[in-house]
């Protein structure tokens, strides 16, 4: 149980709201564009709030806070901005699942990111060393660490100075991009002795469910955008509101905005609200798109932003095909006599 | 039409696809940038000049011509496309101009290419108040037009603004559509040719786009810009039925852009799918098959709607540009159509309303309405198609397949803009709907008889 009172909850989230209002939305489309610096401040404006570590106790420098709750707040942050939303999610992931010994060494402002070993990507252990590469390690250019993790195996936590570690920017992420991601290069890098903390099997739980509240986040942000542009700009002499071809497609995102994250612990859970959820978001950004017409197309709104960042929501840490085949054969284990 | 169509792919092949990418992200860093080169070797391979009328050395085409020519460059790089495509756009309305524009800017053009310094057209109607009311005619007489063109002694004067006009920064001739009396857009519409060297023409900006960003689009300003009456293409007040027989004519090839974006977004992923090692193994998902069945359904039926369309825009229009009188006009020598008293003829208004006529009597409105109809519906169902099919190639790949994420990503960023441009797909099928399932006969050609704004009937 969590020692977080719901007043201290509240203010938590109240504390997320703002942060993204204020600080992340107006930065959103510098930090797309690459500027380092407003990353860099954005990042620092995170640790001090302590988002970044919400979810370790107490005795680590974290708040303590139950996983709904925290997913509450990466929700929030997602309106300003997915890809620090992302970066917090990443580093909760990572930090949950690192031993308790090596958490004091890492620093408070410090980011550490979460890699999933999945689909797409290729790495093996051999007498105890790491060999392969992942191509698009969302988060992990910059970071001061990673924390590799496959489904059903410890997940291993590597700090970036380790020798046999190359982290290659790239370049070409479209979408997200406030979490810079790396290509990761293993070049017969030492398994770390440490082993990782028993919360570490559900980091990437975490992460599918963390998924789905970044691209409702997101998804949020497109439809109050949308909605504000369509009550404002006039064609054939009325807002466009008054068109069913507007307001049919904003009434749709709505509804499609209803449901509630679910309590994400489970690993089921977590894959269908991701589905759903990434799912609902590129349909919602891209009519966010279509509702501004050509000006949506263009940087300016940002709106082509939400866009690109929701497709890549639909797409990590699996795309949503994956995660399909991945949900029924968990079922089907459950059934199983 | 195979001939064109090979030049396209030779093109496509030799000179765009290894250049898409690196082109995209010069444009994605700096929207001014414009690449030259590329459109010289277009150039080369005849792309500029497919709807060029043969008297003025092009290969005459239409619709059908253009559709072929853009689904081969946009299976490549749909931006790069888009600088041909929106060349051709900017050319259209000089074509319903009959032979005036034969000897003017349209040789002009050709002669800028043989001299290999080829110049580009575009057309530029939409407006920062009006985009999708100046795509309709209905929503025309609503719609809150800032631009305005003022009659002076020998001709116009125009000023406002225009957006997002495709070409716009780098074309040498524009084709602008503007209201001699903004109180009465959909009455004075007219469309009026202005050279881009023009005092008072300027480009305020040009835009960062999502995608398609090969093609610059630009913010256009109009400073009491002079247009001599030669220049207004076709009558006075004609612009808006113009405006609807352009957009007849480019829905059908901007549904060609969707249709080979999303070809293109499926031979990558196939391609990807068979030789990369990363892929092994996932070809033996049923998943994976079915999505790669749907998706040759998709592009196949696309196809099918786009040269529906353009084989219906050809048919209507193609009476009048290859009528009788038309084609022997165009035997008559250019030397000959160039003196003086010959081209004061094709520049009158008594030839003005003899290419009206023409029209008239080798269509009608309800032909010229099915037309526009059929390539609004080619224009959305592609345009959905595109995004579709790149969306789910995309997801297929995953983010970590290599190069060829870069370049599935481009492509589902450049499919947005097809739901966009040539009106909104939600316009496009209200067209649909008036024209095809309310059967409703849609103002496209120009009016008989028409009151020019001094009030002397023409």
């Amino acid at each position: 149980m969590s020692a977080v009172t719901p007043t201290e909850r509240a203010h938590l989230l109240d504390t997320a709201r703002q942060f993204a209002r204020r600080e992340l939305a107006p930065r959103a489309a510098a930090m797309d564009a690459g500027d380092h610096t407003a990353l860099e401040d954005c990042w620092a404006q995170v640790a001090a709030l302590g988002l970044s570590h919400a979810l370790l106790g107490e005795e680590h420098g974290g708040a303590d806070l139950d996983v709904p709750d925290f997913l509450a707040i990466v929700e929030e942050l997602a309106l300003g901005d997915g890809g620090i939303a992302l970066s917090v999610l990443l580093s909760a992931a990572a930090l949950r699942a690192i031993a308790p010994d090596q958490l004091q060494t890492i620093q408070a402002d410090g980011r550490w990111v979460l890699v999933p070993v999945e689909y797409g990507t290729d790495v093996t252990i051999r007498n105890g060393r790491l060999e392969g590469r992942i191509a698009c390690a969302l988060g992990a250019y910059g970071a001061d660490g990673l924390v590799l993790a496959a489904e059903g195996q410890l997940p291993i936590a590597i700090p970036a100075s380790a020798p046999g570690l190359a982290l290659d920017r790239d370049e070409a992420q479209m979408g997200l991009r406030a979490a810079p991601a790396a290509s990761v290069t293993l070049a017969s890098l030492m398994v770390p002795a440490e082993p990782s903390a028993p919360a570490g099997a559900d980091a990437l739980v975490l992460l599918w469910a963390g998924t789905a509240a970044i691209a409702r986040g997101i998804a949020r942000r497109a439809r109050d955008q949308a909605f504000e542009y369509a009550c404002a700009r006039h064609q054939g002499g009325v807002p466009i509101i008054d068109h069913d071809a507007v307001s049919d497609m904003l009434a749709a995102m709505g509804a499609k905005l209803t449901l509630p994250l679910p309590a994400a612990t489970d690993f089921a859970n977590a894959l269908a609200a991701k589905i759903a959820y990434t799912d609902a978001a590129v349909e919602i950004t891209t009519d966010a798109v279509q509702v501004f017409g050509g000006t949506g197309y263009m940087r300016e709104t940002g709106v082509e932003k939400l866009m690109r960042d929701a497709k890549y929501c639909q797409l990590f840490p699996q795309p949503n095909w994956v995660a399909r085949n991945r949900l029924i054969a968990l079922e089907r284990e459950r059934a199983a006599p | 039409m195979e001939s064109l169509r090979a030049h396209a792919r030779d093109f496509a092949d030799g000179e765009v696809r290894s250049r898409a990418l690196e082109i995209d992200r010069r444009c994605g860093d700096d929207p001014r940038y414009f690449d030259w080169d590329l459109v010289r070797a277009g150039a080369a391979h005849g792309l500029l000049r497919f709807l060029t009328p043969a008297p003025a050395g092009g290969a005459g085409g239409l619709a059908m011509q253009a559709s072929v020519v853009m689904e081969e460059l946009s299976a490549a790089c749909p931006g790069i496309a888009l600088i041909f495509g929106a060349h051709a756009l900017g050319m259209a309305p000089l074509l319903l101009g009959g032979a005036a524009h034969w000897e003017g800017v349209l040789s002009g053009l050709v002669a800028s290419e043989r001299a290999e310094s080829p110049e580009l057209m575009a057309c530029a109607i939409t407006e920062p108040e009006a985009g999708t009311d100046v795509e309709d005619p209905d929503l025309l007489r609503r719609a809150r037009i800032s631009t305005r063109a003022r009659r002076v002694r020998g001709g116009f004067r125009l000023t406002g603004t225009k957006r997002f006009i495709s070409n716009g920064s780098v074309a040498r001739w524009l084709t602008v559509m503007m209201p001699t009396d903004p109180r009465r857009p959909a009455d004075t519409l007219t469309c009026f040719l202005v050279d881009a060297r023009s005092e008072g023409f300027g480009v305020s900006r040009v835009e960062h786009k999502m995608g398609q960003r090969a093609c610059p689009a630009a913010e256009l300003t109009f400073e009491e810009v002079f247009v001599p009456d030669r220049y207004v293409v076709g009558r006075e007040g004609d612009g808006a039925p113009e405006t609807m027989i352009v957009l007849a004519c480019s829905r059908a090839p901007v549904g060609a852009i969707a249709t080979g974006i999303a070809r293109g977004a499926y031979e990558r992923v196939l391609q990807w799918l068979e030789r990369d090692p990363a892929a092994r193994g996932l070809l033996e998902h049923q998943h994976v098959q079915l999505e790669l069945a749907w998706m040759q359904e998709e592009i196949h039926l696309a196809r099918q709607a786009y040269m529906d369309a353009a084989t219906e825009v050809d048919a209507t229009l193609g009476g009048a540009l290859s009528h009788p009188a038309v084609r022997a006009l165009g035997l008559v020598p250019a030397s000959v159509r160039r003196r003086h008293a010959v081209r004061a003829w094709l520049e009158s208004d008594l030839a003005r309303e003899a290419t009206v006529r023409l029209l008239h009597r080798t269509t009608d409105e309800r032909a010229m309405t099915r037309a526009l109809s059929l390539s609004s519906l080619a224009k959305a169902h592609c345009a959905d198609v595109a995004m579709r099919v790149t969306g789910a190639a995309l997801e297929l790949a995953g983010l970590h397949a290599g190069l060829i994420r870069g370049e599935l990503e481009k492509l589902w960023r450049d499919a947005k803009l097809t739901q966009i441009y040539e009106g909104t797909n939600q316009l496009n099928r209200l067209e649909v709907y008036r024209g095809l399932s309310h059967r409703e006969t849609i103002r496209c050609l120009p009016p008989l008889d028409r009151v020019a704004s001094d009030g002397a009937k023409v």
